[in-house]
C-alpha cells in the first residue's frame, strides 16, 4: 500500500459541492479516474431536532416532524403518528387510513419525478431535470389544493388526519393521474428505459449488488434496485395496504435482468410512480365514509396521551426506502421523554460509498443522486468536545459502554448486560 | 498602407467576432431555454456577465504558480490570432499557402493553454479537468484533421491558387466533385465534422473537462474575476472560429455576387451571411445536441472517437478520394 500511494489524490466531494443537494461530505481516494477509497463525513446539516423535541408536547411534535425534510414531510409526521399511536394504543378510523394513502402516494410520486430529473442533472441532461419538474409542479399542486401548502400539508393527525378528501380533490385528483398516464409516464419512460445516452450513463454505474444491499442494509428503491423483496407496505402490511394490493416493485418486471446498478434504481422509481397512481385509484374507490380523527379534540387527546406510558416504534414505507421512529413516553409529561428515528438515506449513503469503490470519478453525482439522499433528515445528532478540540475514534465497544452507561442514567432499574454480538460494523475495514 | 488597412481590417473583425459570439452565446441560451419550457435569461446576458467579471475581483489560489495568470492572457492571444487566420465568408486576412496547418495548431493552443492554467491552479478539481481536456484533446483531433486534409487535396486537382489554404475553399468546394461517391463521402464527412465541433465548444456528450456537477467547472474551477472573464470570450471565440471552419469547408457560398456588391459592402454582406450560417451550424452542433443528451463518461467519449467518428472519417475520405485513386471505373 505505501509504495503506491503517492500516486493517489484525495479529493473532496463536499461538503458544498454541485453535485449535491445538501452539505454532506464524500473524501475519494482517486488514482486517475479510478476510485480507491470514499470515506463519508456526515453532520454538516444539524439543527438539533431532538433537543428541540424535548421542549414540545407531542402535537407540537407532529409540526416539527413535518419540518425535518421537505421533500418527506408527509412520511416524518406519518411515522412519528404511528409510533404515538402504538404507544398509546389509539386505534385510527379507516377513513384516515385511506387518506394517508392517498397523501402518503402523491408524496411518492411528487419525490420520485424530483429525483428523477436530479439524476438528469447529474450526468448533464439538463432536458430531463427541467420537464420532469415541470411535470411535478402538477401534483404539488394537488398537495397544495388539499393541505394549503407545497411542502408541508399537514394532513396528519394522531390518531387519524386533519384534513378530509372532499368531491372537489378526487376530481383533481382523478384528472391529475389522467395527465400523468397519457403525457408525462411515456416521456418519462422514454428517457428512463430507453434512452441511449442515459443507458450509456447508468448502466453498470454505482452497482451495489445484493449481499452488499442486505449486509449494509439498504432501503427502499436502493435495496429493490438491488433485487431485495423489501418494502415495509408489504412486508408489515402496514395499515390498509394490503387491501390495495401492494407489492414491491423490482427491475426485473420492467427490464427482465436485475443488476443492482443507478439504472436499475431509476427502472424502479419509474415503476412506483405507476404503482402509487393504481393505488391511489384503488384507495379513492374504496374509501369508506366515517370520522377522520380518533379523538376529536386536541386538548382531549393531549391529555390522554399525558397519561400513556410505555414506548411505540412507528414503521412506513417513504419514498427513500424504510422510515422508523421510535417514541418513549413518561408518565406525566406531555412530551416524549426519547423521540429517535432512523433514515432511510443512512443506511444507503454506505451501501453508495461501498459501491463507488472501482468506479470512475464521473459515477459519483449520479450514484450519488440515485439513492437520492436526504441529509436533512439524516443529520440530527453531533459529539463535539469543545474544550479540547480533540478528535478520538470510538469503536463499538466504547459505544456501547457510553449506551449502557446513559441507559443506566435514565433508568437505573434496567439489569443486564448486553455483549458485543456479531462482527460490529460492516463498514469498519472498508473506511 | 495596405498593411494599415490590413491591421484596421483584423482590429475591425476582432471586434466584431468578440460582439457575435457572446451574441451567440445570449442566443444559444435563450433557444435551449425555451426547449426545456424555460424563460431563459436576456438576450446580452453573456454581455451583462463579462462586463460584471471584468469588473471583480480576481482570486489567486496560494497554491497556483505565474502560469495561473497567463493562461487566461495567452488564450485570448492565441483566439485573437487565430482571427487571422479564420475564413470569415472571405478568405482570411493574412491567409497565405498551407495556413491550414497554422489554423488547426492554434485552434489547439487554446484547449492546451486551458490545460496549463488549469495545472497550474493547484486545486485537484482542475487537475483532474485537465487531465480529462488532455485526453479528449487527442482523440478529438485525428477524426478531424483526417477529413479536412483529405477535402484540401481532393479540391486541389480542381485547380485552386494556394493548395491547402483556407482561401481555396471559397474557390472550389467539395459539392463541384459532383460524384454520387463524392457525395455520399462528403456527407459523412459533414457528420464528423459536427461531431468534432460538439466536441471542440464541450457541450452534450463532451461537456467532460468542464463537468459542472462532477467537477464544479473542472479546468475553470478556480477562475474568477477577469481571468475568468478572458477565459469565457475566448472561449466563444474558439466556438465561432470552430463552427466558422465547418462553414468553410461544408457552405462557402456567399450572397455578394447574388447581390451584385462589390468592395466593402459586399465584404460586410458576406461576413453577415456567414455569421448567420455559423449560428445555423452551431444551433445544430451546440443549442441541439445541448439539449438532447447527456454528458459521457471519458472512457466512452475516447471510445467514441476511436472506435466510431475515427473510421468513419476514413470511410468518408476514401469515398471522396476513390475516383481518382482510379480504382473503380
Amino acid at each position: 500500500m505505501t509504495g503506491k500511494l503517492e500516486y493517489w489524490v484525495k479529493v473532496p466531494v463536499g461538503p458544498i459541492h454541485p453535485a449535491l443537494e445538501e452539505p454532506e461530505k464524500f473524501i475519494i481516494t482517486i488514482d486517475g479516474e479510478r476510485i480507491i477509497n470514499v470515506d463519508v463525513k456526515l453532520g454538516y446539516n444539524l439543527r438539533g431536532i431532538e433537543w428541540i423535541a424535548m421542549r414540545r408536547n407531542y402535537i407540537q411534535i407532529l409540526y416539527l416532524a413535518e419540518r425535518m425534510c421537505g421533500i418527506c414531510s408527509f412520511s416524518h409526521n406519518h411515522t412519528y403518528s404511528r409510533a404515538v399511536e402504538e404507544m398509546a394504543g389509539i386505534e385510527v378510523p379507516e377513513r384516515a387510513e385511506y387518506i394517508r394513502v392517498i397523501v402518503g402516494e402523491l408524496e411518492r410520486i411528487h419525490s420520485h419525478l424530483l429525483n428523477l430529473g436530479v439524476v438528469g442533472h447529474a450526468i448533464g441532461y439538463d432536458t430531463v431535470l427541467h420537464l420532469s419538474w415541470l411535470a411535478r409542479e402538477r401534483v404539488m399542486d394537488i398537495l397544495e389544493a388539499m393541505g394549503g401548502n407545497r411542502v408541508n400539508y399537514a394532513v396528519n393527525m394522531i390518531g387519524g388526519v386533519r384534513r378530509d378528501i372532499e368531491e372537489k380533490h378526487v376530481r383533481a385528483i382523478t384528472d391529475m393521474i389522467e395527465y400523468y398516464r397519457e403525457e408525462v409516464m411515456p416521456k418519462i419512460e422514454e428517457v428512463f428505459l430507453y434512452d441511449p445516452t442515459v443507458e450509456a450513463r447508468l448502466r453498470d454505474s454505482g452497482v451495489i449488488p445484493k449481499r452488499i444491499a442486505v449486509e449494509y442494509s439498504a432501503q427502499g428503491p436502493t435495496a429493490r434496485g438491488s433485487g431485495v423483496k423489501k418494502d415495509v407496505r408489504y412486508n408489515e402490511r402496514l395499515g390498509v395496504y394490503p387491501d390495495l394490493g401492494v407489492k414491491p416493485i423490482t427491475p426485473k418486471e420492467f427490464t427482465g435482468i436485475v443488476k443492482g446498478d443507478v439504472f436499475d434504481r431509476m427502472v424502479v422509481r419509474v415503476g412506483e410512480v405507476w404503482q402509487s397512481m393504481e393505488l391511489i385509484e384503488r384507495a379513492i374507490d374504496q374509501m369508506p365514509e366515517g370520522k377522520i380523527k380518533a379523538v376529536p379534540k386536541d386538548n382531549a387527546l393531549l391529555f390522554q396521551l399525558k397519561k400513556a406510558e410505555g414506548e411505540g416504534i412507528g414503521r412506513y414505507e417513504a419514498p427513500r426506502g424504510e422510515l422508523i421512529h421510535y417514541v418513549m413516553a413518561e408518565k406525566g409529561r406531555d412530551g416524549p421523554a426519547r423521540w429517535k428515528m432512523r433514515e432511510p438515506t443512512f443506511p444507503n449513503l454506505f451501501a453508495i460509498a461501498r459501491a463507488l469503490v472501482g468506479e470512475q470519478v464521473a459515477d459519483v453525482p449520479v450514484a450519488i443522486a440515485s439513492i437520492d439522499p436526504c441529509l436533512s433528515c439524516t443529520d440530527r445528532v453531533a459529539v463535539v468536545d469543545a474544550n479540547t478540540g480533540k478528535k478520538t475514534v470510538l469503536t463499538e465497544k466504547d459505544l456501547l459502554k457510553l449506551s449502557i452507561e446513559k441507559t443506566k442514567d435514565l433508568n437505573p432499574k434496567i439489569r443486564g448486560k448486553p455483549e458485543v454480538v456479531g462482527i460490529g460494523c460492516p463498514r469498519g475495514d472498508v473506511l | 498602407m495596405n498593411l494599415l488597412y490590413t491591421t484596421l481590417g483584423f482590429i475591425g473583425i476582432y471586434l466584431y467576432v468578440s460582439f457575435a459570439s457572446l451574441l451567440w452565446e445570449g442566443i444559444d441560451r435563450k433557444l435551449v431555454a425555451r426547449m426545456q419550457r424555460r424563460m431563459g435569461p436576456p438576450l446580452l446576458q453573456p454581455f451583462y456577465d463579462f462586463l460584471k467579471m471584468v469588473s471583480k475581483e480576481s482570486i489567486i489560489p496560494r497554491d497556483s504558480n505565474k502560469l495561473f495568470e497567463l493562461a487566461p492572457v495567452f488564450a485570448l492571444a492565441a483566439a485573437i490570432a487565430l482571427l487571422a487566420y479564420t475564413p470569415l465568408g472571405f478568405g482570411p486576412l493574412f491567409g497565405t499557402r498551407g495556413d491550414i496547418i497554422l489554423f488547426i495548431y492554434l485552434l489547439t493552443l487554446i484547449g492546451f493553454i486551458r490545460v496549463l492554467g488549469a495545472a497550474s491552479s493547484g486545486s485537484p478539481y482542475a487537475q483532474i479537468g485537465a487531465q480529462r481536456e488532455m485526453i479528449i484533446l487527442v482523440s478529438r483531433e485525428a477524426p478531424m484533421m483526417l477529413g479536412i486534409f483529405t477535402i484540401m487535396w481532393r479540391i486541389r486537382d480542381l485547380g485552386v491558387s494556394k493548395p491547402f489554404s483556407l482561401r481555396a475553399l471559397y474557390e472550389h468546394n467539395i459539392w463541384e466533385i459532383g460524384t454520387p461517391m463524392s457525395i455520399i463521402g462528403a456527407l459523412i464527412l459533414l457528420f464528423v465534422f459536427m461531431a468534432w465541433l460538439a466536441s471542440e465548444i464541450e457541450v452534450g456528450f463532451f461537456d467532460i473537462p468542464e463537468a459542472e456537477t462532477e467537477l464544479a467547472e473542472g479546468t475553470m474551477a478556480e477562475y474568477s474575476g477577469r481571468h475568468l472573464a478572458l477565459f469565457e470570450l475566448a472561449n466563444a471565440i474558439k466556438a465561432f472560429v470552430s463552427a466558422s471552419l465547418v462553414v468553410a469547408v461544408f457552405f462557402p457560398w456567399g450572397v455578394s455576387g447574388y447581390l451584385g456588391l462589390t468592395g466593402l459592402p459586399a465584404v460586410i454582406a458576406d461576413l453577415l451571411f456567414h455569421t448567420l450560417k455559423v449560428f445555423a451550424v452551431l444551433f445544430v452542433s451546440m443549442s441541439i445536441f445541448r439539449a438532447v443528451s447527456g454528458r459521457l463518461r471519458i472512457t466512452q467519449a475516447v471510445n467514441m472517437f476511436w472506435t466510431r467518428l475515427l473510421p468513419a472519417s476514413i470511410v468518408g475520405a476514401l469515398l471522396l478520394v476513390i475516383d481518382t485513386l482510379g480504382v473503380i471505373a
